[in-house]
């Protein structure tokens, strides 16, 4: 017995019609940006090796992956991520390609939802990846580029953060404790859960270091972070990382203006991942961030290839969610139908190219009469009706 | 004006703490007092309104950012999970999850596998899993302390405040699982997209928290 088959799987959507154009328009958009910037397109497979996706420093845990076998019994997997396959062509295939190499995708990822929360299983990414290049000028382009798509999405009402990851790993580096108590450091940051860190870290001790990481936390916003930042503890590696971090900072609020661009130090998200500099973006109306990124210079080591690298993703679905809630489209209507009488047909095709040339849209008629053309014509909300004989004519 | 700061509030016990606390913070909440049916209601005195919502939709309400800010018990945390900063603990609401067999018997006795009833069935095995011991979890929606008299289960995993309806049941905490309290949480893009009114609002609230 069927019972599944009017419906899609939790967490995935039919998309129609003025959805389709939405999404569309913002690939065409954020495309257009990235092509100009020198970014060629990359298509990778939707399936996968599992082995793809559990190396050190890109983790995928198991409970949220879609897994198939293939006719080997080897374990496949739906793509949870884009970069680490571009990471995988670029140690295999891309191996002798002239460096940096731009690198853009604009494909789905597929991450178990967890049940009756509204998440989405299923989710468009579209992303860039400048590889081969530790340089600050890198950095800068992976960014200014991230704020040339989000001024142009949404009503342009967007926030980038800035943060670097280093800043938390010199820091937890100097504490001596197990690498579980540092994840757990780590996850109370995340959350900004400032009552289980404080309990957590004095049980540990008391030194410059751990209030430091008290504080972490509630390092973001404004310039104003970078000063609370470097009361808190000073030493060679963390001044630089500081330094590098304003200084970027003020190059970049620059280009998109007072009160874009703010900073956190507390941004500690995958950190067995991002190896620097990490962005986040936020439009107005949307409850997550909408685009994410940053350095990640070991990941393509993982394939045997040890090459810097930096990107950003943008998470397409929420830029459209933004989008359809501001320009509720009304679905367009078809500029014309054309009524073929009895043995004039080619004639009708005729008549429906020239307008087409002429960049109208048109139907042909598949009704037997003229009446329920029109009554169909009425229904649709097609202004013009064209009927083709001997000659050509409008009908009123 | 921009638009309100919208906190979710969960209903109960925990409505009755936070009202009493935003009245002292000098927040004039006359409208959530005599509120009658309504659901959303204004906040005088300062640009925020308060959503009455169930526990676990204060959570859904804040992660999904149609809230910015939630009030709720760490239970509910705890059993929800959840992406959001969860700032404050409010002190209030205080009690704890705890392990409770019926007085006198020996939960770890034996080798075979334990049966534990509970409400809360992604606390209770994330509490057997870090012990890695392997539970059959039965999810009880009403009185769980039933559950070990009626024989369905070796123990229970219950919030438990004063310990007086377990012993009236013949039953006693052998574990304390976790403490638990009230927290404030915030919405992540609400906290960087309205960062200096959301520290204002609870820096106000942790002034007053201290004079409690």
């Amino acid at each position: 017995m069927k019972i599944n088959d009017l419906i899609t799987p939790e967490g995935t959507k039919d998309l129609l019609f003025n959805e389709c154009i939405t999404r569309q328009n913002i690939e065409n958009k954020i495309h257009a940006i990235f092509k100009s910037g020198g970014y060629s397109e990359l298509i990778t497979p939707c399936i996968e090796f599992y082995d793809v996706f559990t190396h050190n420093s890109s983790h995928f845990s198991q409970e949220k992956l879609f897994k198939l076998m293939d006719c080997k019994g080897r374990i496949l997997v739906l793509r949870p991520d884009n970069t680490v396959p571009i990471a995988r062509i670029v140690a295999t295939r891309l191996k002798d390609a002239v460096l940096p190499m731009r690198l853009y995708y604009n494909q789905c990822v597929f991450n178990m939802a967890p049940s009756l929360k509204g998440k989405s299983a299923q989710v468009v990414q579209t992303g860039i990846e400048l590889i081969g290049s530790s340089s600050k000028m890198a950095d800068l382009e992976v960014i200014s580029t991230a704020i040339n798509v989000l001024s142009s999405c949404g009503n342009g009402d967007y926030s980038l953060e800035i943060g670097d990851i280093r800043f938390f790993q010199e820091l937890v580096r100097k504490l001596e404790v197990s690498d579980e108590e540092k994840e757990t450091i780590r996850n109370y940051i995340k959350a900004k859960n400032y009552p289980a860190l404080n309990d957590f870290l004095d049980n540990i001790g008391d030194n410059q270091v751990i209030q430091a990481l008290k504080r972490l936390p509630g390092l973001f916003g404004g310039e104003e972070v970078f000063g609370k930042a470097s009361q808190l503890f000073s030493d060679e590696k963390i001044d630089t990382i500081l330094s590098d971090l304003k200084e970027l900072y003020n190059k970049i609020s620059k280009i998109a203006g007072k009160g874009k661009i703010t900073v956190d130090l507390g941004m500690v998200n995958k950190t067995d991942y991002y190896t620097g500099v990490i962005i986040r973006g936020y439009l107005e109306g949307y409850g997550e961030e909408v685009l994410s990124g940053g350095r990640y210079d070991k990941l393509i080591a993982d394939f045997g290839y040890d090459i810097p690298a930096t990107g950003f993703a943008v998470n397409v679905d929420a830029v459209m969610s933004v989008e359809m809630k501001k320009n509720s489209l009304t679905d367009k209507s078809i500029d014309a139908i054309i009524y073929a009488e009895n043995g004039f047909e080619i004639e009708a095709l005729h008549a429906a190219n020239k307008l087409r040339q002429e960049g109208s849209t048109a139907e042909l008629s598949l009704f037997e009469t003229l009446e329920e053309t029109i009554a169909y014509a009425k229904a649709k909300n097609i202004a013009k009706i064209i009927k083709v004989n001997e000659i050509v004519t409008e009908v009123e | 004006m921009s638009k309100p700061i919208r906190i979710a509030l969960t209903k109960g016990r925990l409505e009755k703490d936070t009202i009493g606390l935003l009245e002292k913070s000098g927040f004039d909440c006359t409208a959530v007092r005599e509120k009658g049916r309504k659901l959303i209601l204004p906040i005088k005195d300062i640009n925020a309104e308060v959503v009455l919502a169930k526990a676990n939709d204060v959570i859904t309400y804040v992660e999904h950012g149609v809230c910015d800010i939630g009030i709720v018990g760490k239970d509910t945390i705890m059993e929800m999970s959840g992406k959001f900063f969860e700032m404050v603990d409010l002190g209030f609401g205080r009690c704890k999850f705890a392990l409770a067999v019926k007085k006198g018997t020996d939960f770890y006795a034996g080798y075979g596998v334990k049966t534990i009833a509970t409400k809360y069935p992604n606390i209770t095995r994330n509490y057997f899993e870090s012990k890695g011991m392997d539970v059959d979890i039965v999810k009880i929606e009403g009185s769980v302390e039933l559950a070990p008299l009626l024989e369905l289960s070796n123990g229970i995993v219950d919030i438990v405040e004063t310990g007086t309806t377990l012993k009236e049941n013949g039953l006693e905490v052998i574990e304390d699982i976790a403490p638990i309290s009230a927290r404030l949480i915030v919405n992540t893009v609400s906290m960087k997209l309205r960062q200096k009114e959301i520290e204002n609002l609870i820096k106000i609230i942790e002034e007053n928290l201290q004079l409690c």
